[in-house]
């Protein structure tokens, strides 16, 4: 954050919370910061590349796109093969959610993988493969029963 | 649901998902790839956000590069007090997921913090305030995948 200039940070301001559905809408943000929209559109570019901005798309809710099952899996995936699985868990579309995680003492479970299914039973087949595939008989499943809360996070 | 989003719609999604033109007229250069005007495709997005398909269209920042440290943790909660420990740990901004989930532990929920000072700020707090004292914590060594596309 801190090797950020002050237009950089400017724009990226504007970005996450003037970008509107328009049909120009890097000009908007160009005119709230004061620069020109090939200013804007480059940082942006340049933030893309340099992976501070992950993408800029649509954040989707898996249930309303027909997705009704969705769970939080935790898989006890030795360290030597975790590269490979991990890589791979994020080839499969049902997949949204992959992560590597530190775990707390007593805790063996270190890689957590959201899945989502059309159905219970379409989301169950998901994890069987999984197992199967990997070698990984050790996991715990969390079906998502509520959502509390879902925001983005605001950085600026 | 599905029967919400036309082929239109889901070509939409998968440009929406994969790569947001970074032209000045963006909405434009989606629609000459679908054969439809610029404001169809605005219209389109409005619709799904509105049917709820879409939650938000905009950019996605990743957090570490921005000095903030992403971490989930989860919470065992009786029944009866879901909904005011929820309120609790909603509460904080830095929070930005909590779900109620079926085994044990049944809360989970996120914190983006730039601090673990702040961190630990917000795990003592949930903790005094809920009066439950054990909360996991998962902090992320490597991501692999962080998207929805569906």
């Amino acid at each position: 954050m801190e090797n950020l200039d002050a237009k950089t940070k400017n724009i990226l301001k504007q970005l996450q919370n003037n970008f509107k559905l328009e049909t120009k809408p890097f000009k908007r943000i160009a005119n709230e910061v004061g620069c020109t929209e090939e200013e804007v559109i480059e940082t942006i570019d340049n933030c893309c590349n340099n992976g501070i901005i992950k993408r800029i798309g649509a954040a989707v809710k898996p249930q309303n796109a027909g997705y009704s099952a969705n769970a939080l899996t935790a898989w006890k995936v030795p360290p030597e093969k975790i590269h490979e699985v991990g890589t791979e868990l994020a080839e499969i579309k049902e997949v949204s959610h992959c992560y590597d995680r530190e775990c707390p003492k007593g805790w063996d479970y270190n890689l957590f993988v959201m899945i989502h299914g059309r159905s219970k039973e379409e989301l169950e087949e998901i994890i069987k493969n999984i197992s199967e595939r990997f070698d990984l008989k050790e996991y715990k499943v969390f079906n998502t029963v509520r959502e509390l809360k879902k925001t983005s996070m605001k950085y600026f | 649901m599905e029967c919400l989003m036309d082929e239109k719609d889901h070509e939409i999604m998968q440009i929406l998902q994969n790569g947001f033109p970074l032209e000045s007229e963006p909405f434009k250069v989606i629609g000459d790839k679908l054969w439809i005007d610029e404001h169809a495709v605005i219209s389109r997005i409005v619709r799904l956000i509105q049917n709820g398909v879409i939650r938000y269209v905009g950019p996605f920042f990743d957090s570490r590069k921005l000095g903030y440290k992403g971490c989930l943790a989860a919470i065992d909660v009786p029944q009866e007090r879901i909904d005011e420990v929820a309120e609790v740990i909603n509460r904080f901004d830095e929070v930005t997921h909590n779900y109620l989930r079926d085994g044990s532990p049944n809360m989970w929920f996120t914190l983006i913090t730039n601090s673990s000072e702040r961190q630990q700020e917000i795990l003592n707090t949930i903790k005094a305030e809920t009066g439950i004292k054990d909360i996991m914590l998962f902090s992320s060594k490597k991501y692999f995948k962080v998207k929805v596309d569906l």
